[in-house]
């Protein structure tokens, strides 16, 4: 296939992005600005803003894969990145946009009135952001590669050099409108080819999938190692949303509590909207392109579909309209998890010596972003490429077991102490961070290397139980102002009480 | 009054509230919050617990349904022999219906919240007659 119009699509993408960031430069001018977007996006572009970030390549690309290799099973995927937003807006929405604070770190520290705190969870905030950044950028790679012939180091690069300059150039005020246009870009990118896509296939005598029982029966092969995989996932996703940094920090940019509820409302429906899609890809895949999963590519199974089932130009246009969609995919992820991580890294180089009063915070920002950006990015070169929604899924679990417990008791329990949060925030940290890359590293096979791959099941417990274990052993260090903050998490904003701390 | 006098003399009358006497204390429950006193505990006890249960009833109604899909389809086999539009019923299920469900929980959520919002805020600003 000529690459010709793939580059274009990548072209258009990453110039409307820029452009759109350039705007919103125009108009971000102080440092509330550059950090929150000023508190005063609406629910309706703050909703298509959080989904257009929130459906990463993992979503976009790594669910049509794995459909394509393992049938029935993969949809929890999506069910579990849709019901973490549910959990999210019943434990933590509307409380943590009352909280008044940046970012978790941020949060932690106004909750439990300690700076250690603080440091541990801005060094678990940039764990999370790199491991989700990862994928991004070799997968960015891995797209360009397949579509365009390209080298896989030039996707890698252009992805990780727009995003550091939208995040330097405008902060969260252009960040929020080009979310914002991504999302309603990746829906129309997978859902006018795929409209094509069925006709062909209708047009072809309605072929039926060629698979294996297992393929289509959910726990087909009824092992307990499959159920124990399925809710691995289950405890991952559900819980993990509501602790990822890029999320979270876009909650601060709600005006206030009822707006946060409303918001997480119409990315529930607008998350669900997109998930219903690339199901089909998976499931076509199965009929014209099984020969991906032996190649090892089953992820780039959305991008090479319109070219097999359609002939020319208009082939090769639909490839083109994927491709613009993937390319937005990664972009928007990324530039979200930039932000989020230049927020909690720029706070800490601006208000620690030896720079204390010698940075400006929005200088700050740019240089902690930059300093974001380049490590990931390092890291994209030298690891092994893993598919892409799976590797989301180890950030997913890191985030269930550390920041999952410090909000729902930092938020629903008076009793937190700063030990207790800091002993769960290491110990699920260590628990969930740790297991995957020993599994990796000496190839535990069978049950063990089972439950060490896919930790969630028992590290989100291992981070609730440490929490409330240590804080219960270390009662007398309950704030003393916790009356205050709950006064201030909990009533809704038209009350009028002392909202100080 | 000053002015409205019978005779326009322009004479006035002042008077004065007995000031000796000590101020007629009505602490609003808004007060009662901001002293931290036991009353307005109760009332941020009761806010915060209400919020915790409608949370508490999402999550468990999530757990009972779709978090026991899997054991579910485990246990009942032959489900996938069930159609409905040409498509397999646990497909259905998965690819669509949860997310349906999911949508609905958090509507129901939201509308309910909301609404014990309201109350609380009329319970400590009687007189605030906003929406």
């Amino acid at each position: 296939m000529s690459p010709t119009w793939g580059i274009v699509a990548v072209a258009l993408v990453s110039i409307a992005t820029l452009a759109i960031g350039a705007f919103g430069l125009r108009i971000s001018r102080t440092t509330s600005d550059f950090y929150v977007a000023s508190r005063s996006v609406s629910p309706a572009l703050n909703g298509s803003a959080i989904s257009g970030e929130y459906l990463s390549a993992a979503s976009y690309l790594g669910i049509a894969g794995l459909v394509l290799i393992h049938g029935a099973d993969m949809l929890w995927y999506p069910i579990g990145w849709t019901a973490g937003y549910l959990l999210l807006l019943v434990f933590v929405a509307a409380p943590l946009r009352r909280s008044g604070a940046y970012t978790i770190p941020d949060f932690a520290q106004v909750r439990l009135q300690s700076v250690a705190v603080r440091r541990v969870s801005t060094a678990l905030v940039v764990a999370v952001g790199w491991l989700y950044l990862l994928p991004q950028f070799q997968g960015a790679g891995l797209t360009l590669q397949a579509v365009l012939d390209a080298p896989r180091w030039v996707g890698t690069v252009l992805v990780a050099v727009i995003v550091t300059l939208n995040v330097v150039l405008g902060g969260m005020r252009s960040i929020t409108f080009v979310q914002a246009f991504q999302y309603w870009l990746k829906v129309t990118a997978l859902l006018i080819p795929l409209m094509f896509l069925l006709l062909a296939w209708s047009r072809d005598g309605r072929p039926s999938a060629q698979a294996p029982t297992d393929w289509w029966v959910p726990l087909g092969d009824a092992s307990p190692e499959s159920v124990y995989s399925t809710y691995a996932v289950i405890v991952a996703t559900f819980l993990g949303t509501m602790g990822l940094p890029h999320v979270v920090v876009r909650y601060y940019t709600n005006p206030d509590g009822h707006a946060a509820r409303r918001t997480t409302l119409i990315v529930l429906g607008l998350v669900s909207v997109f998930y219903l899609l690339p199901t089909f890809y998976g499931v076509l895949g199965r009929v014209y392109a099984i020969d991906l999963i032996d190649s090892g590519r089953a992820d780039t199974v959305a991008l090479e579909l319109p070219s097999r089932l359609i002939e020319g130009t208009a082939g090769e246009l639909l490839t083109a309209l994927v491709t613009a969609g993937a390319f937005a995919a990664f972009l928007s992820t990324s530039s979200g998890v930039t932000m989020a991580l230049a927020g909690v890294v720029g706070q800490g180089l601006s208000n620690h010596a030896p720079w204390r009063g010698r940075l400006s915070s929005i200088a700050a920002l740019r240089i902690a972003a930059a300093a974001c950006v380049a490590v990931p990015l390092v890291l994209a070169f030298i690891a092994e490429p893993i598919p892409v929604a799976s590797s989301v899924v180890f950030a997913f679990a890191l985030a269930a077991s550390t920041f999952c417990p410090l909000l729902v008791l930092g938020i629903w329990w008076r009793g937190l102490t700063s030990a207790g949060a800091i002993a769960g925030l290491i110990g699920g940290g260590i628990c969930a961070g740790a297991a995957p890359f020993v599994t990796l590293a000496l190839e535990v096979e069978g049950w063990w290397g089972t439950l060490m791959s896919q930790p969630a099941v028992w590290s989100v417990p291992v981070g609730f139980g440490l929490m409330v274990g240590v804080s219960l052993a270390t009662r007398a260090r309950v704030p003393a102002n916790v009356g205050r903050t709950m006064v201030r998490l909990h009533t809704p904003e038209r009350v009028q009480v002392d909202r100080r701390f | 009054m000053t002015d409205e006098s019978p005779n326009g003399s322009g004479r006035v009358r002042i008077t004065s509230p007995l000031s000796s006497a000590p101020p007629h204390v009505r602490s609003t429950v808004g007060q009662e919050i901001d002293e931290a006193t036991g009353v307005g505990e109760v009332y941020m006890q009761s806010l915060i617990r209400s919020q915790l249960r409608a949370a508490m009833t999402v999550a468990i109604t999530l757990l009972l349904t779709v978090v026991s899909l899997p054991l579910f389809f485990s246990w009942v086999p032959g489900l996938n022999d069930i159609r409905v539009l040409g498509i397999p019923v646990p497909w259905l299920v998965l690819g669509g219906g949860v997310h349906a469900g999911v949508i609905l929980l958090g509507w129901l959520y939201v509308r309910h919240v909301e609404r014990v919002e309201r109350l609380f805020a009329l319970l400590v600003e009687p007189g605030d007659t906003r929406p």
